[in-house]
């Protein structure tokens, strides 16, 4: 990806974004609200078409116009609200979008049984408990939900994954689940962007990172030459930060907006 | 490429015989005559019902109106709405355009009394029609043209006490009409053991299963009394369903009742004559207006019950195609 | 609750806890239960509902509900409303005999473009709702007013009255009718056509709903249609699909009232649209889509015209019908509600 941009008519919403997926490894994508994240996840899944720049999947150059399109390419997307259908039975999650049927003719029958095994296979696989491959996913916790939809993708062979803000909404132990999950699939060999505007989660799986700031690169760098302290920095604002640091100094000294904040 | 051009041929061919060999369509009649119109008066006369879009007796109405208006090249404004409240605002409309009459149905008097009082005041002649027979005089019209629905339901119920009916099926199939509860009101005069069914007119299937589990229910019934037309050809489809032997009379008509009494399937029909009603009112605002005529000393001109049966089916059932009667 | 049951939704209690409990029931239970109490009901208030005639009255009379609330119940569950469907059925059966009669054509030729003339209807109701985001139940409300208007105005315009013309003479008439409106004896009961195309349609939509990618999508759409499309369900083409459904069924119905009564009243159908949202609801079809399924709307279906003939079969005074039919069906819902909360601890006992 390479100089991507997006314009909303007169709202430029994202300029000049370079991000390289490689395989195997945690891109994090971190920044505060407003800062082009929701828009760069539309593009790379394909809801919206980006409007400058190049679009690279396995050195073709694409312009996406639907979710399917990206799909068919391996390019799956977990998002942190819609991430499954809560009324519907796991399996059925698990396989929606791409059931599993006997013949290809229109009303063909499902193959329940197969689609219900593999189901469960999969999820054990990843190390995700689900009592009953039957019960509507609305009866998991946030955590599994973002779980099984990680598992999905796994399995449907996505070679990229993208995980919007999967911590923002969950507690702190459910939140080390979905981060041990993108670790699994990370190891599984896809390779994964990590949404997020929480540095310390983008710290303990992250391979490489890039801080966006108004629809701009603000940071780009690889795991080795950053620290945690960098990153919450950066992501704060840096420089405003310390300026604000200063401001608020007689009171105490400022500290990391690790928790501010969880939803966009 | 000849294939297609054969298909292709084989299409057009078949669509053209299909085209030509229905039976049953539209005849293609010749334009109706012009009417007799005789000077063109240069009058507007307004009427307004309270008809509910969608029922065939209003049709009728209308056209006797209209051949009316002709007759007398007076130029006809029809306008209608089932609610009291807005059928009051356009008699209201009708009397602040300065007709030169006014011909009304009075279904809900007490509602329509302020407009038909300005219109009175302003000098306006206005005429009661179908509905209104008890107010029309206090509400301030001068005069009346329809039937009285209880008369009218009296009169089937004593030709059906002679006939030996012994427990006649009244069906409503309009929840909470007065007319129509008069109807089966003046039956019950002339047979005591009538019995009132409710139904959902707006639906023939409904109709006709309700019917069925009715006569299911209680075999005694032995005459069906429909109020209006088209229910007349629901209750023949549920009296064969449920294989009851009630015999079938009904109010109003239209062309498959007068089809059916003909073929014997209604014993007969109480027509309260609705093209009259259309064309007498304004033939009388006519009068009136141009000759100072009222008609009876403005008492109420009954247009029915007028019987249709085996009897006189033969010279009825032509205008009743016709879109007349 | 057992101790794996609060380990499951331990993390968020409130909100699981409140799914799981109404998940674990099948959505039909309760209608069934509520069906058999009404049906228990009448057999006893009702001597004349005790015969094979009466029961197939009953089924005649569900079906006419029952084949377009099925098409209903299956868009409620994709999460949109149709408002319109009642007097789709009245346009189906006049766009057919008013086209044969005025251009004197075989009625086959115009069933067939009553047929498309419907879909057309379904697929613009469904491509406004998914084209402009407004509320199906706004745009169909549109929908709903233009064909009562269209209805009247174009019958009026073209056979001078309100009422189309007889069709009993066309020709066609006896095979269409044969399709349509045919009924035969079983053991000397009349058992009517349409009762067969119901469960048939049914059992048709049952299949595709539980066991097919369709169904699948139907579900997603309803219960969660940005999940849905994230994950590369066709939304539009599913929704629009079943507006079309709608109207199709409502076509059917529409030939059978043409052929069964040869004549329409061009107001007729209005009100009905509610019947089959009632009996989809009642059949425990979600309000707000996601959740629901096809017995149920049967069930739903046949409550119906068990309460509003029962009624009659009982021989009741016929002023109380609206008010007698309002009870029972509240009863349904009740008894439904009742059964479902039963049905559900019977189930976490199990677990």
């Amino acid at each position: 990806m390479q100089g991507v941009g997006k314009t909303y008519g007169p709202i430029r919403a994202l300029q000049g974004i370079d991000l390289t997926v490689p395989a195997g490894r945690v891109t994090c994508v971190l920044g505060d609200n407003g800062a082009g994240k929701s828009t760069l996840i539309k593009i790379m899944s394909g809801l919206h078409a980006h409007t400058e720049g190049t679009f690279q999947v396995h050195g073709e150059t694409l312009v996406f116009d639907s979710p399917r399109q990206a799909l068919e390419r391996g390019i799956a997307t977990v998002y942190q609200d819609l991430a499954v259908v809560p009324l519907m039975e796991v399996w059925r999650n698990f396989f929606l979008g791409a059931e599993l049927r006997h013949r290809s003719y229109p009303l063909a029958g499902l193959r329940i049984r197969e689609m219900r095994r593999i189901a469960d296979e999969e999820l054990r696989k990843m190390g995700i408990a689900v009592q009953d491959i039957n019960q509507p996913i609305g009866t998991l916790s946030g955590g599994q939900r973002q779980c099984v939809a990680i598992a999905r993708a796994v399995y449907f062979g996505a070679r990229v994954l993208i995980l919007d803000e999967p911590t923002a909404a969950l507690g702190v132990k459910q939140s080390g689940v979905v981060l041990k999950y993108t670790a699994a699939a990370r190891d599984a060999g896809l390779g994964v962007v990590f949404i997020t505007h929480n540095p310390h989660h983008a710290h303990l799986v992250g391979d490489h990172f890039i801080v966006l700031k108004r629809g701009r690169t603000e940071l780009d760098s690889p795991r080795s030459e950053i620290t945690l302290e960098d990153l919450t920095q950066q992501m704060a604002g840096g420089d405003e930060l310390a300026a604000l640091a200063h401001e608020l100094r007689p009171s105490g000294t400022p500290t990391a907006p690790a928790s501010e904040g969880t939803t966009e | 490429m000849l294939r297609t051009g054969i298909a292709l041929l084989a299409t057009v061919g078949l669509v053209a015989s299909l085209a030509a060999c229905s039976e049953g369509g539209r005849v293609k009649e010749p334009e109706r005559e012009a009417g007799t119109a005789g000077d063109n008066s240069g009058y507007t006369i307004a009427m307004v019902t309270h008809e509910t879009p969608g029922d065939s007796f209003w049709d009728i109405v209308r056209a006797g109106a209209e051949q009316a208006a002709q007759n007398a090249g007076i130029e006809l404004k029809y306008s209608n709405d089932p609610d009291a409240g807005k059928q009051a605002t356009l008699i209201q409309n009708a009397v602040d355009s300065k007709v030169d009459g006014i011909a009304t149905t009075l279904v809900t008097p007490e509602a329509l009394a302020g407009p038909v009082k300005s219109a009175a005041d302003a000098g306006i002649p206005i005429v009661g029609l179908n509905a209104g027979i008890e107010d029309y005089q206090r509400l301030g019209a001068d005069m009346y043209f329809g039937s009285d629905e209880t008369r009218a339901g009296e009169a089937a119920g004593e030709r059906l006490a002679s006939e030996g009916a012994q427990h006649p099926l009244c069906v409503i199939h309009q929840a909470g009409s007065v007319s129509l509860e008069a109807r089966c009101a003046g039956v019950a005069k002339g047979v005591p053991a009538t019995e009132n069914l409710q139904v959902n007119g707006a639906d023939d299937a409904a109709v006709t299963a309700t019917l069925q589990a009715k006569l299911a229910q209680d075999p005694s019934i032995d005459y069906i009394v429909s109020l209006g037309a088209p229910i007349a050809a629901d209750a023949i489809k549920a009296k064969d369903a449920s294989g009851s032997s009630a015999k079938l009379v009904t109010f109003d008509l239209n062309q498959e009742a007068a089809q059916a009494i003909q073929d014997g399937e209604i014993e007969f029909s109480i027509d309260q004559q609705p093209y009259m009603q259309g064309f007498m009112a304004i033939t009388s605002l006519y009068l009136a207006v141009k000759n100072g005529n009222d008609l009876g000393g403005g008492e109420a001109v009954l247009t029915g019950p007028s019987f249709v049966d085996s009897e006189n089916i033969e010279q009825i059932l032509p205008f009743v195609q016709n879109g007349t009667r | 609750m057992t101790s794996t049951q609060e380990d499951l939704v331990s993390s968020t209690p409130g909100l699981d806890g409140y799914l799981s409990r109404r998940l674990f029931a099948r959505p039909e239970i309760g209608a069934t239960a509520a069906a058999v109490v009404i049906l228990i009901f009448f057999l006893l208030a009702a001597p004349a509902f005790r015969s094979g005639d009466s029961f197939l009255t009953v089924l005649y009379q569900s079906s006419t509900i029952g084949i377009v609330a099925i098409g209903v119940g299956l868009l409620m569950i994709g999460g949109e409303f149709d408002l319109s469907a009642g007097v789709i059925v009245t346009t189906a059966g006049l766009a057919n005999s008013m086209f044969c009669w005025w251009f004197g054509i075989d009625l086959w030729v115009g069933a067939l473009l009553s047929l498309a003339l419907c879909l057309l209807i379904g697929f613009v109701n469904g491509y406004l709702v998914m084209r402009t985001g407004i509320p199906s139940f706004l745009i169909t409300l549109g929908t709903f007013f233009v064909l009562q208007g269209a209805n009247l105005g174009i019958t009026k315009a073209v056979t001078g009255s309100v009422t189309s013309p007889d069709i009993s003479q066309m020709d066609g008439y006896g095979r269409l009718g044969n399709v349509f409106s045919s009924s035969f004896e079983i053991g000397g009961v009349t058992v009517w056509g349409t009762v067969i195309w119901w469960l048939a349609f049914a059992a048709l939509a049952v299949w595709v709903l539980q066991r097919t990618r369709t169904g699948n999508w139907v579900f997603a759409v309803g219960g969660g249609q940005d999940s849905a499309r994230a994950v590369g369900v066709p939304v539009v083409r599913t929704k629009i699909g079943l507006f079309m459904t709608v109207s199709f069924l409502g076509w059917f119905v529409g030939m059978h009232t043409l052929y069964r009564f040869n004549t329409l009243q061009a107001g007729n159908g209005v009100g009905n649209e509610f019947l089959y949202i009632i009996a989809a609801v009642v059949g425990g079809t979600l309000l707000t889509g996601g959740y629901g399924n096809v017995i149920g709307v049967a069930i739903g279906a046949f409550i119906f015209g068990m309460t509003s003939l029962g009624i009659v079969y009982a021989g009741w005074d016929p002023n109380w019908f609206k008010a007698f039919l309002g009870v029972m069906l509240l009863l349904a819902v009740l008894v439904n509600l009742y059964v479902k909360s039963l049905a559900d601890s019977s189930r976490r006992g199990l677990l």
